[in-house]
């Protein structure tokens, strides 16, 4: 389980202030735009940056503590690093070999070669998707029980995505104990996969919610000037003027789809979700 | 510590070329120069490739990725300071022998193998070098560190060249202390290169490791 209690950080004009719980054997999701914060808090998870205020832990031991044998169980995807481009996927297997007394060589080998990943190749050589894979399949291959993955799937095509996210779902499945953290910009991704979903905007947790929850009970309402001004406001979270009328986002669907059968309701998605809570009026 | 010195012999490895050309350079300096430089050159080359592993491991944000492995900052540092003393030690040895061919085909062999055991001296003083570009380029990245590598050198080279002309200007024999320096036995020097080497090593590996933990990435 992690626990991140009342994490601060400050870089300039941007001030960082969440807390977030990811219990064992769940998927959870942190969604928002770029520069909300999302990796500031991956990185304060992972012990890269040290928080100015609040403390994070990982099963019960603060993150700055964290030994080797601590972090063998975490394996880490990150959106802009990991093994140097230089070396291949052959020199990969060796290292990892000796890092993690747990490396699944099998398993890993396996996998690299149903991805189509060469072993006799430079990373460098590699396309976007094969190092994202790659960096996938690193995470996963020393059997831990805490996968962090920071944007797994930004900037690769749908194959791509859906590999990886097949990837992941074959991984939960072994060990329903193991636990992902994942950031994404694309909602689909995450509204296939996560059991929860933390909202960040502006260093801020601003929505905390089941994703079943977000794609049964969230709605866009939209309606003209007329059927907005008799419309009871008292489940609309976020609403927005446009040119057709008024765009409102709720969390009870069904109060409007039974009282006002009139107006368009649309099921909410994660997308409506970032663009209402962080946007509009 | 395994892990990261396996990456680090990979790494390494990439640039056989480069290696390759280096010893074969250094066996036509054997040949030619009729000297034991081939041994300083081959130590500090490697010396130098050793601590460029370094470069690699920054390129490309690859800080991130490895602080999540299973290792921490002083480990990370400690391995470095291991694999530069490790590979400066091999290329010595490679160095060494090369030195002793040459010297054995023209005939001189005696006079090698009494040689070595002053050639030993390279290594204390090398690694003394490489004991102040570690922290400059943790500190600095590989660009950066080189422009402090200079300024650091500059510094010495007038801290040394002031003293001598104070020294002069005092009256006090600078060549009668260089020739009683040169009398020094070998035994002696060694020694005392050691534990100044394993002194510097001590204050570089803690101003390093404070360093790393101040280090965000």
């Amino acid at each position: 389980m992690v626990k991140v209690d009342n994490l601060v950080k400050n870089y300039g004009d941007f001030h960082l202030e969440v807390s977030l719980e990811i219990p064992d054997g769940t998927v959870t999701g942190i969604v928002g735009k770029n520069g909300a914060g999302k990796s500031t808090t991956i990185k304060s998870i992972l012990g890269l940056i040290s928080p100015d205020q609040g403390s994070i832990t990982i099963n019960g031991k603060e993150a700055s503590q964290l030994t080797g044998t601590d972090k063998a169980s975490i394996g880490v995807a990150l959106s802009d690093s990991g093994f140097s481009q230089y070396l291949r996927v052959e020199d990969v297997t060796c290292i990892l070999k000796k890092l993690y007394p747990t490396f699944d060589e099998t398993f890993f080998r396996d996998n690299c070669k149903a991805q189509g990943l060469p072993f006799n190749k430079k990373i460098s050589e590699f396309s976007t998707g094969m190092k994202a894979k790659l960096r996938v399949l690193v995470a996963m291959s020393h059997r831990a029980s805490l996968l962090i993955m920071d944007e797994p799937t930004a900037g690769l095509d749908v194959e791509a995505r859906n590999d990886i996210l097949d990837l992941l779902r074959g991984y939960l499945l072994e060990d329903e104990k193991r636990s992902i953290l994942i950031t994404s910009h694309i909602s689909s991704d995450l509204e296939g996969i996560c059991d929860d979903i933390y909202l960040i905007h502006n260093g801020k947790v601003i929505l905390h919610e089941e994703t079943d929850a977000v794609l049964s009970n969230y709605a866009l309402l939209k309606m003209d000037e007329q059927a907005y001004s008799r419309l009871d406001k008292s489940y609309i979270l976020k609403e927005k003027k446009d040119s057709f009328g008024y765009s409102c986002f709720t969390n009870e669907k069904q109060f409007y789809a039974e009282n006002y059968p009139d107006i368009v309701i649309e099921n909410g998605n994660i997308d409506d979700l970032i663009l209402m809570m962080t946007g509009g009026n | 510590m395994r892990g990261l010195i396996e990456k680090d012999i990979r790494l390494t490895l990439i640039r056989k070329q480069t290696i390759v050309v280096f010893i074969a350079m250094a066996l036509f300096m054997g040949v030619s120069m009729n000297g034991s430089f081939v041994v300083a050159y081959l130590t500090m080359l490697a010396m130098m490739i050793a601590i460029g592993t370094l470069s690699y491991d920054e390129l490309d944000n690859g800080y991130a990725f490895l602080m999540t492995l299973p290792i921490d900052k002083k480990t990370y540092v400690k391995e470095k300071y291991l694999f530069t003393l490790g590979v400066s030690v091999i290329a010595w040895c490679i160095g060494a022998v090369l030195f002793c061919i040459v010297r054995v085909v023209q005939g001189n062999g005696g006079t090698a193998f009494a040689e070595l055991p002053e050639l030993m001296a390279i290594i204390p003083a090398m690694y003394m070098s490489g004991c102040i570009l570690i922290p400059l380029q943790l500190k600095y990245g590989a660009e950066k560190s080189r422009i402090a590598l200079f300024i650091i050198f500059g510094l010495i080279a007038v801290i040394i060249f002031g003293s001598t002309t104070l020294l002069s200007s005092m009256n006090i024999p600078v060549e009668g202390i260089s020739a009683s320096l040169d009398s020094i036995s070998t035994a002696v020097v060694i020694p005392v290169l050691c534990a100044l080497c394993i002194a510097a090593a001590f204050v570089s590996y803690l101003i390093s490791t404070k360093i790393m933990n101040k280090k965000e990435f």
